[in-house]
C-alpha cells in the first residue's frame, strides 16, 4: 500500500539507520586495523609503560579473532567509550563533546548562508539565464572550484585582518580577555545571545564573519548550480505555462516553481552540509577555531590514533543523520513521496 | 568521408568502423581525427583551449620542472623570507629556500600524485564497474557480488570525501604512496557507478548479443566490446577528478598528512606560509595557492569541454564531428561488431 502518512515514513527511514551504522562501524572498526604494526604501541604513545600498552591490548582486544574485537570495539562505542587521547590525557569522547558546538555553530551558520543566498541566486539565474547575474555566478563558479579553502582563508586573513584591520586575528572564537558566555549550547553566539552577554556577541559575531566567508565562498557554487539548473527546468513545464497562462501574477508564478524546484537543492544541502564538516578541518586549523575540525588536525600531527578515529566516527555519525534529515524533508516538500 | 587519409582497401565491404574498433586497426588515423574535430571544437569554446593550454603546460613542468628551478628547491641558504625581488622572483621562505624553485618543482609531485591516484582509480573503477554492470539482474553468484560491491561503495561514499582521506591517509601513515591510494579509494565509488550505467545500457545492444551468439566467452566481451563502447562517461570524469585530486594532496599535506616538507609539494608549501600571513610576509603562501589553483582550473576547463563535447543532446550545436560517426552514434548503430 502506497501512502503518504509521515509517522510510518519517519519511523521506515529511522529503521534504515540500523543497517548504516553497522556499516559505519566496521569501516571505522577496519580503521583501526589500517595501522602499521601493534596498534597498541602506537596507540599508547612513545612515553607509554608496558602495562599500558597491555592495557590498551587487553581493552582493544588485539589477541582475540577479528569478529571478536568488532563486538568489543562496537560494545566500548555503545558505551561512550572511544578510549583515550593521549595528547589531551581525556577521553577522547569528553574532549569531542567538548568541541562539538564551536564546530556545528561554524558549519550551520554557511549551510543556512548558503541555502538562502544560493536559491535566490539560483532563481535570478534561472528567471533571467543571460542577465549579469547568470554571468558573474558562471565566473565565480569556475572559480570557486578550483580555489582550496584554506587559502582562501588564508588570502583573507592577509587583506581583511593585516592590511585593513577589519576583523579580529584568527586566534580562536572570541577576543583575548572577553570571558566565554555562561554554557547552555555551548556555541558561542546563541549563548551570549540567550544569556544577554552582548560583549561576547559582539566579539563573537566578529571572529565568525573570516572563517564564515571562506566556507560559505568554497561550497556556495554547488548549491547555486543545482538551484538555478532545478528552477530553469521547473519554469518550464507545463503546470507553469497553465500557471501563467491563467494570469498568475509573475512572482506567483515563479513561487510556484520554486516550491517544485526545492527537492533537489534539498538534497545538495545536505551534501554540501557533510561537505562542509571535511571543510571545518582545514579553515578551523587557520584560524584556531577549537573544534573538532583542528582536534582532528591536532591528533593527526601527533598521530593520536583514538582522537582521530573518534573523529571519523562523529563525522561518519553526522552525515548519516543529516542525510535523514534530508530525506524527511523530501517527504515533506514532495506529496508524491510515499512509504 | 571526412577522413581524408583513409584509403580504398577501407570500403564498402568490411562493417562500418566505429571510433574504437579502428583504433585498434589505425591508431595515428584515429587519433589524428579525434584532435583535429576536438580542436575545432576548441575554436567555438575557448575556455576549452585555455584549459588544454594550462594541462599541457603543468605537464611539460612535471617533467622538466626541477631541471629549470633557477635554486635547488630543497636546500636551505641564508637568504631567509626576502620578498620577490628580481633574484627570488616568489621570495624565499624561513629556511631561505625560493619559493619560485619550489613551486615549480611542487608540479612534479603534486601532478604526478594526483595523476597516479586518478589513474588507479579510474582503471579498478572501469573493471569493477564493467563487471558490475555486465552482471547485474543475471540472478547466482555475480549478482550477489555486484550488488555488495555497490553496498560497499554507499559506504564509502557517505563518508566526506576529505575526512575519509583523511583517516586513510593518517592511521596508515603520511606518505605520498599512502595519499595516492586513498585518492584512488575515494574516487573509486564515482568512476564504479559512472561505468556501470554506460554498461547497463551497451549490454542491451544487438552486437553484444551478436558476440555472444557467435560464442564469444564473457571476459572477451567485456574486455573488447562492452569496457570500450561504455568508458567515454569515466573517461570525461577523469579530468575533473585530477584537479579535485590536487586539492586533495595539498589539503591533507597542508595539515601534514600528506608530503612532508622538505619536498616541495603546493599545499605544504602554503601551511608554511600560513603562520606568516598574518605578519605580513605574504609571498609564502600565494605563489604555490596561485599555482595550485591555475593547474586545478585548468583541469576543470577540460573536463568540462570534453563532457560538452562528447554529450550527444548538446553535439548538435557543435557539428564538428564526422557526420557518419555522429550518426552512428545518434543511432546506437551497432560499432562493436568486429568480423570474426
Amino acid at each position: 500500500m502506497r501512502t503518504h502518512n509521515p509517522l510510518l515514513f519517519v519511523a521506515k527511514r529511522l529503521a534504515l539507520l540500523i543497517p548504516q551504522l553497522i556499516g559505519i562501524s566496521v569501516v571505522t572498526f577496519l580503521f583501526l586495523h589500517l595501522l602499521p604494526g601493534n596498534p597498541a604501541y602506537l596507540i599508547a604513545g612513545n612515553l607509554a609503560t608496558p602495562d599500558e600498552v597491555r592495557a590498551i591490548e587487553h581493552h582493544l582486544g588485539l589477541d582475540k579473532p577479528l569478529f571478536v574485537q568488532y563486538i568489543i570495539y562496537v560494545g566500548n562505542v555503545l558505551h561512550g567509550d572511544l578510549g583515550q587521547s593521549w595528547l589531551s590525557g581525556n577521553a577522547v569522547l569528553t574532549d569531542l563533546l567538548q568541541r562539538v558546538p564551536a564546530t556545528i555553530e561554524l558549519v550551520s551558520i554557511a549551510l543556512i548562508v548558503i541555502a538562502v543566498v544560493g536559491v535566490l541566486l539560483g532563481v535570478m539565474i534561472a528567471v533571467n539565464p543571460r542577465g549579469l547575474v547568470a554571468r558573474a555566478v558562471f565566473g565565480y563558479g569556475l572559480l570557486a572550484g578550483a580555489l582550496p579553502d584554506f587559502w582562501i582563508g588564508l588570502i583573507l586573513i592577509f587583506i581583511l585582518y593585516y592590511k585593513l584591520r577589519l576583523f579580529p586575528p584568527p586566534l580562536g572564537q572570541l577576543d583575548l580577555g572577553v570571558t566565554a558566555p555562561r554554557t547552555i549550547t555551548g556555541m558561542y553566539l546563541i549563548d551570549s545571545l540567550l544569556t544577554a552577554n552582548w560583549r561576547a556577541f559582539g566579539s563573537s559575531l566578529r571572529h565568525l564573519i573570516l572563517p564564515e566567508m571562506t566556507l560559505i565562498f568554497v561550497y556556495m557554487g554547488l548549491v547555486v548550480r543545482m538551484a538555478a539548473s532545478s528552477m530553469q527546468s521547473a519554469l518550464h513545464a507545463d503546470y507553469i505555462r497553465t500557471a501563467r497562462a491563467s494570469g498568475l501574477r509573475p512572482w506567483r508564478v515563479t513561487w510556484q516553481a520554486l516550491r517544485n524546484a526545492l527537492p533537489p537543492v534539498l538534497t545538495v544541502l545536505g551534501i554540501s552540509y557533510a561537505y562542509l564538516l571535511g571543510g571545518a578541518v582545514l579553515v578551523e586549523t587557520i584560524f584556531a577555531w577549537g573544534g573538532i575540525g583542528q582536534y582532528a588536525v591536532q591528533a593527526v600531527t601527533n598521530s593520536d590514533y583514538l582522537a582521530i578515529e573518534g573523529f571519523v566516527l562523529t563525522a561518519a555519525v553526522f552525515t548519516m543523520l543529516v542525510y535523514l534529515l534530508v530525506d524527511i524533508g523530501h517527504f515533506f516538500l514532495d506529496p508524491r513521496v510515499h512509504v | 568521408m571526412d577522413v581524408p587519409q583513409a584509403g580504398p582497401a577501407l570500403g564498402d565491404l568490411e562493417a562500418p568502423e566505429g571510433p574504437h574498433h579502428s583504433a585498434l586497426g589505425a591508431p595515428g588515423r584515429w587519433l589524428w581525427r579525434e584532435a583535429t574535430s576536438l580542436l575545432a571544437y576548441g575554436r567555438r569554446r575557448p575556455r576549452f583551449l585555455v584549459g588544454l593550454f594550462i594541462t599541457i603546460l603543468s605537464a611539460v613542468l612535471a617533467v622538466i620542472g626541477p631541471l629549470v628551478v633557477p635554486y635547488p628547491p630543497t636546500t636551505a641558504t641564508v637568504d631567509v623570507l626576502r620578498p620577490p625581488s628580481l633574484t627570488h622572483l616568489m621570495g624565499t621562505d624561513p629556511t631561505g629556500m625560493d619559493i619560485f624553485s619550489r613551486v615549480l618543482a611542487a608540479v612534479q609531485i603534486d601532478l604526478s600524485v594526483a595523476v597516479s591516484g586518478t589513474f588507479l582509480s579510474f582503471v579498478a573503477g572501469v573493471v569493477l564497474g564493467a563487471a558490475a554492470g555486465y552482471w547485474s539482474g543475471t540472478g547466482g553468484v555475480p549478482l550477489v557480488l555486484s550488488e555488495g560491491l555497490l553496498r560497499i561503495m554507499d559506504m564509502i561514499q557517505s563518508f566526506p570525501v576529505f575526512i575519509f582521506a583523511l583517516a586513510l591517509v593518517s592511521l596508515s601513515g603520511p606518505s605520498a604512496q599512502n595519499v595516492v591510494l586513498a585518492i584512488a579509494f575515494v574516487n573509486l565509488p564515482i568512476f564504479l557507478r559512472l561505468t556501470r550505467a554506460a554498461v547497463l545500457a551497451t549490454r542491451e545492444q544487438l552486437y553484444i548479443e551478436a558476440a555472444r551468439g557467435v560464442g564469444l566467452a564473457d571476459r572477451r566481451i567485456l574486455l573488447r566490446h562492452i569496457i570500450p563502447n561504455s568508458i567515454e562517461p569515466a573517461l570525461v570524469n577523469a579530468s575533473v577528478t585530477v584537479g579535485g585530486a590536487i586539492l586533495l594532496t595539498s589539503g591533507l599535506s597542508f595539515i601534514g598528512a600528506g608530503i612532508r616538507p622538505p619536498t616541495p609539494e603546493w599545499g605544504s608549501i602554503i601551511a608554511t606560509g600560513s603562520q606568516y600571513m598574518i605578519t605580513g610576509q605574504w609571498w609564502i603562501g600565494v605563489f604555490p595557492g596561485l599555482a595550485l589553483s591555475l593547474s586545478v582550473f585548468g583541469f576543470a576547463l577540460v573536463g568540462d569541454g570534453l563532457r560538452e563535447y562528447l554529450d550527444p543532446t548538446k553535439r548538435h550545436a557543435f557539428a564538428v564531428r564526422a557526420t557518419r560517426d555522429q550518426q552512428a552514434r545518434m543511432t546506437k548503430e551497432p560499432r562493436g561488431v568486429v568480423p570474426m
